[in-house]
């Protein structure tokens, strides 16, 4: 009887309610909704990450990475690369040649990050051929092709068959220099990579700057599964400890942080829009209490226990979240799966956002564990809400509460 | 042990303020099973004090009130609800029925907070509704039912957990007077034919003149108590 009259009351304000419950839904769906784009966003960057520049795990030398100087090659790195290409979970391998290298055009001189890769290696790994938007795979010149980003193209003032002259210190210390042609210009999406990264083939920059055909910058390998990254990244650096090998996540900067934030950050967005709800929620269920004063009080002078009062408080109050609440989920369900499936364009953020390494159409995605985590907050939301104006109505004398007009 | 329903020694009733105010002042009072009592008097003389304290709703300053021989005054809060859930029957001015619940569910919901089988209350409250004239009634919602109507769903609620007594706290104030005859008919049969004690306060002539008996109190005192 209790679950009937908390029921029918909700309704005996049906505009005042559905305001709330609108309310409700409005703010969870904002909160869900902006957490399923974020963690879409993250999860894409993820993958490009992966994908084009770390994939899941690099093999270098200890120093290379904080001084970026070509002396701190691995020795024998091919042998390496083989050794752990036949474990399991690993599908790719490529085996790297990096430089920081000038490179200049007859409009240009600028700093550039150089890769020797082996075309087919590297093309397992990242994809490379795919990104191409202008001429072919290391394919069309003989002798020292060169594959450069749209945008190098563009400042350099660069064309198929043009020619660029890389300069690069040797082995020895000593600049030496070459001319490259461009047989192939390259768009991965990704503003900050195509800014720099410049891609020829690992001979050709292993003879430039002295170097054995078996030692390598840097060796990156592709997994069949995100998760295994780290916990094999870490297998193999107890295996080689004179060398570095980290995940792609220790590899890119902030990515770490990114994710761990992106998790947090989700749940702050609900709980700041859950806790905006809840004030709106007392308030209607104060008001509520305080208009049905005396019948409250007639309710107890009757014989309504003080227990009984307070569940049946609570019992709207919950009533009024669990309705507004899980519409509010409903709805972001369906948005998150429509623009999963559709994508979230942009328009004119996304080439702002591209520049960033962030995709400009979001594919929106959220873990089923997050809907939990979001429901769960709901309900201690709404039980929150439900005290105040319980015991509110606790507090009531009957025989005051009767005489009140 | 007394034969009284409800009996009070000495009651007094004081509400503290900046100049304390004595609203029943040392009352002594038994009303007898099966007794039709109006207590009277004008505004401000403590009859809705003197009849919250009898109904357990507010306690006494000092003195003692009893029903059927238990002292409420030294109840728990707690004890003080189930005693009115199982002993008293409450008819108010107005708000006496939840508004969203049919006129059978109002007068059930006593019952089921006392854990009476569902057999039980549909035969107590289709008996108690046709005996308060409102057979035809049972699904409507105090909306849609009058003033008079909603009075009688009330007497029909504060009999249906078999109370001791019956207290009524100017049960006509809002009638008009077709439907105040109405209800004094309904509640002077059942006091006459099942013996159900009546205890008002009232200051409806109409309702003095139906009286047995007429306690008049002044400035918290007993002025007078006729038995007619």
């Amino acid at each position: 009887m209790i679950t009937k009259i908390a029921w029918r009351n909700i309704w005996r304000n049906r505009v005042r309610s559905l305001v709330v419950i609108v309310a409700l839904a409005l703010g969870l769906w904002a909160g869900t909704f902006t957490t399923g784009f974020y963690q879409g966003m993250i999860n894409q960057r993820i993958d490009d990450v992966i994908a084009s520049e770390m994939s899941h795990f690099q093999v270098h030398d200890t120093n290379f990475r904080d001084e970026m100087q070509i002396q701190y090659f691995i020795e024998n790195a091919l042998d390496i690369q083989n050794e752990i290409s036949q474990k399991e979970h690993i599908v790719a391998s490529s085996g790297r040649v990096v430089a920081n290298s000038m490179m200049g055009s007859a409009n240009k001189n600028g700093a550039i990050k150089f890769n020797g890769v082996d075309a087919e290696e590297e093309n397992a790994v990242t994809g490379l051929s795919e990104k191409l938007v202008e001429g072919a795979y290391f394919e069309g010149v003989k002798r020292n092709p060169i594959l450069v980003s749209a945008k190098m193209a563009e400042e350099y003032k660069l064309k198929l068959r043009s020619k660029v002259v890389v300069t690069i210190q040797d082995l020895n210390g000593d600049i030496t220099s070459a001319s490259f042609r461009v047989v192939g210009i390259y768009k991965s999406g990704n503003g900050m990579l195509d800014a720099t990264n410049a891609y020829a083939r690992r001979s050709d920059i292993q003879k430039l700057i002295g170097m054995q055909p078996s030692d390598l910058h840097e060796i990156a390998f592709l997994l069949d599964n995100h998760d295994l990254a780290e916990p094999m990244a870490n297998e193999f650096q107890d295996q080689y400890t004179e060398l570095e090998v980290l995940p792609w996540m220790d590899l890119a900067t902030g990515m770490r942080y990114m994710v761990e934030a992106g998790n947090t950050f989700a749940i702050v967005i609900v709980a700041i829009i859950l806790i905006a709800l809840l004030f709106s929620v007392i308030n209607t269920m104060l008001m509520a209490v305080m208009e049905r004063t005396r019948e409250i009080g007639m309710l107890m002078a009757v014989g309504l226990n003080r227990n009984k009062i307070f569940i049946m408080i609570m019992l709207e109050t919950l009533f009024l979240s669990l309705i507004g609440g899980p519409l509010g989920l409903l709805v972001a369900f369906s948005f998150i799966e429509y623009y999963g499936a559709n994508g979230f364009d942009l328009g004119a953020m996304g080439e702002t956002y591209g520049e960033l390494g962030f995709a400009a159409v979001v594919y929106t995605e959220l873990d089923p564990s997050a809907y939990l985590t979001i429901t769960i907050m709901v309900l201690v939301m709404a039980l929150l809400a439900s005290i105040y104006p319980a015991i509110k109505a606790l507090r009531l004398n009957p025989s005051e509460a009767i005489r009140k007009i | 042990m007394s034969n009284f329903v409800i009996e009070t020694k000495g009651v007094t009733k004081t509400y503290e303020g900046v100049v304390p105010v004595q609203a029943v002042d040392h009352v002594d009072l038994q009303i007898e099973d099966n007794e039709f009592t109006a207590i009277v008097g004008p505004s401000g003389s403590g009859k809705t004090t003197l009849l919250n304290m009898i109904g357990g709703l507010d306690r006494p300053t000092s003195g003692s009130v009893k029903v059927n021989g238990t002292e409420l005054a030294r109840m728990s809060e707690n004890h003080l609800i189930d005693f009115r859930l199982r002993h008293i029957g409450f008819v108010f001015q107005s708000y006496n029925l939840i508004p969203v619940l049919t006129a059978k569910e109002n007068t059930e919901f006593i019952m089921l907070m006392q854990n009476i089988d569902k057999k039980t209350r549909d035969e107590r409250v289709e008996k108690l509704l046709k005996e308060v004239g409102l057979g035809d009634k049972m699904n409507s919602r105090p909306t849609q039912l009058s003033g008079g109507q909603q009075q009688r769903v009330a007497v029909a609620r504060a009999l249906a957990s078999k109370p001791d007594f019956v207290l009524a706290d100017e049960p006509t104030a809002n009638l008009d007077s077709h439907s105040t005859t109405n209800l004094l008919d309904i509640m002077a049969r059942l006091n006459q034919e099942e013996g159900i004690t009546f205890v008002f306060s009232t200051h409806d002539q109409r309702v003095i003149d139906r009286a047995q008996r007429v306690i008049t109190l002044v400035d918290g005192k007993i002025a007078s108590d006729i038995r007619k």
